[in-house]
Order: C-alpha cells, then sequence, then structure tokens
C-alpha cells in the first residue's frame, strides 16, 4: 500500500482528492433529491408538532383548535384514530401508507411518507 | 498531465459548481377551509420561507372576507343585506364578484355566484337531498343579474332579500391568482400554488421543465388519488370541476355538489372538465359553467371563450369519452385508462 501510494505524483493524489470530494458530495446531492420516506409528519396549524418513523408501530396524541387527536402509525401506515371535529372527515379517511390526512376544522395535517406526495410520479400538484 | 493543468481544471470546476442553485421549498396549510400548498422556487430558504408566509397570510385575510359560514365577513354582510342596502367591501371581495358575474354573463348563467339559497339546501356530508318543493321556493333567489356592483364606491348589493352569494366555485382560482401575485412582489419567479385543486403555476421547475400537474381520474379505480392524464404547464392556471368530489348516491342516482342554476339540482352529462387559463379565476369559474353545459354547450363556450383570451379544456364525458382542445391536445399525456 505504502509502496503504491509512494508511486503516485502530486497530480495524482489532487486527482484522487477531487474523485474523492465528488463521490461524497453526490450522495448528498442524490439524498437532497429524493423524497423524504418513512417519516410522518404532523402539523398542526402550519406549524410542525411531531414527526416520527413510519416504521415504528406507535400512537400520538395531540392537543389541537378543536381538542386532543389521536395519530395512529400501525404496519407502515397511519391514520387519524380520534378528532373531535364534526364531520370526522379526517377519521373517515382510515389508513394511508403514502400521502396526506387533512383535518380542516383542526387544522391538522399528517404528511404520510414525507412530503413528497407526488414525486415519485414527478408530479408537482393534483388537480381534481 | 502537469500539475498545471489539472490545478486549473479543478479550479474551473469548483468555479462552476460556486454560487448557490435554485432550490423548490414548499409548504402547505390548512386555510380558507381548504388545503393549501404553495412550492416556490428559491436560491435562498429564507427568502422562500418568508415569501410563501406572507401568501399564506394574504391568501387568510382573503379567505375571512370571502367566507360563506362566517358571519363576520365582508361576503356574510353582503348576504345580510339582501335587498335592503348596499355593503362596501374591500377591492378583492369585489374583484372576485365582478369576476364571477363577468363568467356568469359570459356562460349564460350556467355559472351563478347567487346559488347559495340552494347550496343551502343540499348537505353532502349526511347524504341530504331537499324537497322538491324548498328548491322550487328558492330558485327564483338565484339570479346574478340581481347582483348590483359600484365600482366607484367599491360596493355590491343583491336586490333581493333571501339572495345569497356564494363564491365557492370561483373564489379557490382567484386566490391562487392573488398568492402568485404576492409571491411575485417578494421577487418570487417560479413557483406552484395549489388551493386544492386550484392550481397557478409560474415560471419553470429548478430543472428548468415546465411543472407537470397530474389531473385525477373521475372514477377511481383502486389507488387514492389516480391520475388519469398529466399536463405540463407554466405561466398557466387549471381548475377541474368533477362529480366526483362531493357526492352521495340515493337509489342508484348519483347527487353530487355542481349545481344547475336553472334547476336546483346537479347538472349531468359530465364526470369531470379541467380548464387550463392564464388566470385562475378564470379556470375555477369556467370549469363549472362548462360542466353545467353539458357536452354540446360546454364545448361551444370554451371554443367561444378563446375569442377572448387563451383558454383550454380537457373534458370526461359520463360515457367516458373525451374532449380536448387544440391548445392542449399535444401537451396531454395519458396516464391510465378509464
Amino acid at each position: 500500500m505504502k509502496k503504491s501510494i509512494k508511486g503516485t505524483t502530486i497530480s495524482d493524489r489532487l486527482l484522487l482528492l477531487f474523485l474523492i470530494t465528488a463521490s461524497i458530495s453526490g450522495i448528498f446531492l442524490a439524498r437532497d433529491a429524493l423524497p423524504e420516506s418513512g417519516e410522518v409528519v404532523i402539523e398542526l396549524d402550519g406549524q410542525p408538532a411531531f414527526t416520527a418513523a413510519l416504521r415504528e408501530d406507535r400512537v400520538i396524541r395531540l392537543q389541537s383548535s378543536v381538542g386532543p387527536v389521536e395519530v395512529e402509525i400501525k404496519n407502515s401506515r397511519a391514520r387519524i384514530r380520534e378528532a373531535h371535529c364534526p364531520n370526522q372527515l379526517c377519521v373517515k379517511q382510515g389508513w394511508v401508507s403514502r400521502g396526506i390526512i387533512v383535518c380542516l376544522p383542526g387544522k391538522i395535517v399528517v404528511f404520510v411518507g414525507g412530503r413528497g406526495k407526488h414525486k415519485k410520479k414527478d408530479l408537482d400538484a393534483v388537480t381534481g | 498531465m502537469g500539475i498545471r493543468p489539472l490545478l486549473i481544471v479543478l479550479l474551473l470546476l469548483a468555479v462552476s459548481c460556486s454560487g448557490p442553485k435554485p432550490h423548490s421549498y414548499q409548504k402547505s396549510k390548512a386555510l380558507m377551509d381548504t388545503f393549501i400548498t404553495i412550492t416556490v422556487v428559491s436560491d435562498s430558504e429564507a427568502t422562500a420561507g418568508a415569501a410563501i408566509e406572507k401568501a399564506f397570510v394574504r391568501l387568510e385575510q382573503f379567505g375571512n372576507m370571502i367566507n360563506f359560514f362566517s358571519p363576520d365577513s365582508e361576503l356574510s354582510m353582503v348576504n345580510n343585506n339582501a335587498g335592503v342596502a348596499a355593503t362596501h367591501v374591500s377591492p378583492e371581495t369585489l374583484e372576485v364578484i365582478d369576476k364571477a358575474l363577468y363568467v356568469a354573463e359570459k356562460s349564460g348563467g350556467a355559472f351563478d355566484p347567487t346559488i347559495g339559497p340552494i347550496m343551502q339546501l343540499w348537505d353532502f356530508h349526511k347524504n341530504t337531498k331537499p324537497e322538491d318543493a324548498e328548491v322550487k321556493r328558492r330558485l327564483p333567489l338565484v339570479n346574478y343579474r340581481n347582483v348590483r356592483i359600484d365600482r366607484k364606491h367599491s360596493t355590491v348589493f343583491l336586490t333581493r332579500k333571501g339572495m345569497l352569494l356564494d363564491l365557492g366555485g370561483i373564489a379557490k382560482g382567484y386566490a391562487a391568482d392573488l398568492a402568485v401575485e404576492t409571491l411575485g412582489k417578494q421577487g418570487i419567479r417560479s413557483g406552484i400554488v395549489a388551493v386544492a385543486g386550484d392550481i397557478k403555476a409560474f415560471g419553470y421547475r429548478p430543472d428548468g421543465k415546465p411543472w407537470n400537474i397530474g389531473i385525477k381520474n373521475p372514477r377511481q379505480k383502486g389507488e387514492k388519488d389516480e391520475i388519469i392524464a398529466t399536463i405540463p404547464l407554466s405561466d398557466k392556471a387549471i381548475s377541474t370541476a368533477g362529480d366526483y368530489e362531493r357526492f352521495f348516491i340515493m337509489n342508484g342516482q348519483r347527487y353530487h355538489h355542481i349545481m344547475n342554476p336553472a334547476t336546483g339540482y346537479p347538472a349531468y352529462g359530465t364526470r369531470s372538465v379541467s380548464v387550463v387559463a392564464d388566470k385562475g379565476v378564470f379556470a375555477d369559474g369556467f370549469d363549472n359553467a362548462i360542466f353545467v353545459l353539458g357536452p354540446e354547450k360546454g364545448r361551444k363556450l370554451i371554443e367561444q371563450l378563446n375569442r377572448d383570451f387563451p383558454a383550454d379544456a380537457f373534458i370526461i364525458y359520463d360515457n367516458g369519452s373525451e374532449y380536448i382542445t387544440t391548445g392542449i391536445n399535444g401537451l396531454l399525456k395519458h396516464e391510465k385508462e378509464h
């Protein structure tokens, strides 16, 4: 090993250093381009309130403007198990493995599988 | 390779990689009784965040002005003063009502912002269908010609007591316009605002491509938010009216939220209408109008509109057949059979 390092010129070493730097930065660039996955992010009134791993089963209980809200994570899916909003649409939405659950009266937003809801299909937004 | 040329190459690479690169930044918020997502392209996270927050503040203010259910909104004041007196409103409220009346006029009343008395009768959460007699009794209150706007004094007057303006069919598109205007004032040149399904895209994505918009399949087969087609857009708005957004089925009949102002009952013949226009307010208003007009008259309306401003439509009829205007024919890419 020592012998092989001794046999290199300064240019070779600089080139090696450049290649290593480029490889490491490539990892970060690629990670930046990918959507965050495997996460459940809960926002209350536009502010992040809780982030949890989608692979860990648990129940998260938070206070919202319409009272307590329970978000359950199980088998890599999430749902709003309990909320005190009038129409219970968020509860009725049921389990989501990737997407968004919204409770408008309580201003609760649960991002399941990261924020990049449509990234898989290279979509920036959906109408309809 | 000698050391000097190698150093030059490395220096050039370092220079080419230096400087902040534009990224897209996204924030979502529950506002205006809906879910709003704003994405902007910026080389600074702080600039992007501040601009998005300003847009959210403006949308919240606008939402408070035109909230049909809030007793304190300007819209409620206009409605409460129906048949009594003109009400002074903010420039935004006046403008969205003015645009709503324009869409109503152009569509021969197929879109009518005075649909409020009829909308009050339908409850799509509790699957409530109103009594025919009640629909008949309220129908004379639906007439956009009985809305008086005084631009000079910034007032709105509903000439008949009991009339109710409901801007639900147009306000989200207008809100997308407002958000883009606010972002522009903050120096943002590219982004996309999605007020639920009312979308306005401006500029290009960081990769230099137009924004890619998915159009929902009106008859979802399995996967939630199944896409039927995609369309690349820049400096355009798109809005979709569909019979699948709020509906219930009773005795085999689908009752959905897009009402025909002439009958007080849901309009039939179409599953969904997506309109592409320069302004969100027109995309939002005219998608409803084309939906209500049905296959033949709806097609004629989009052709007529094109003489006034660029407008395109992707229509899916009840039998699954489609109509795509020539302006977007080459852009629309189908995802799946439906």
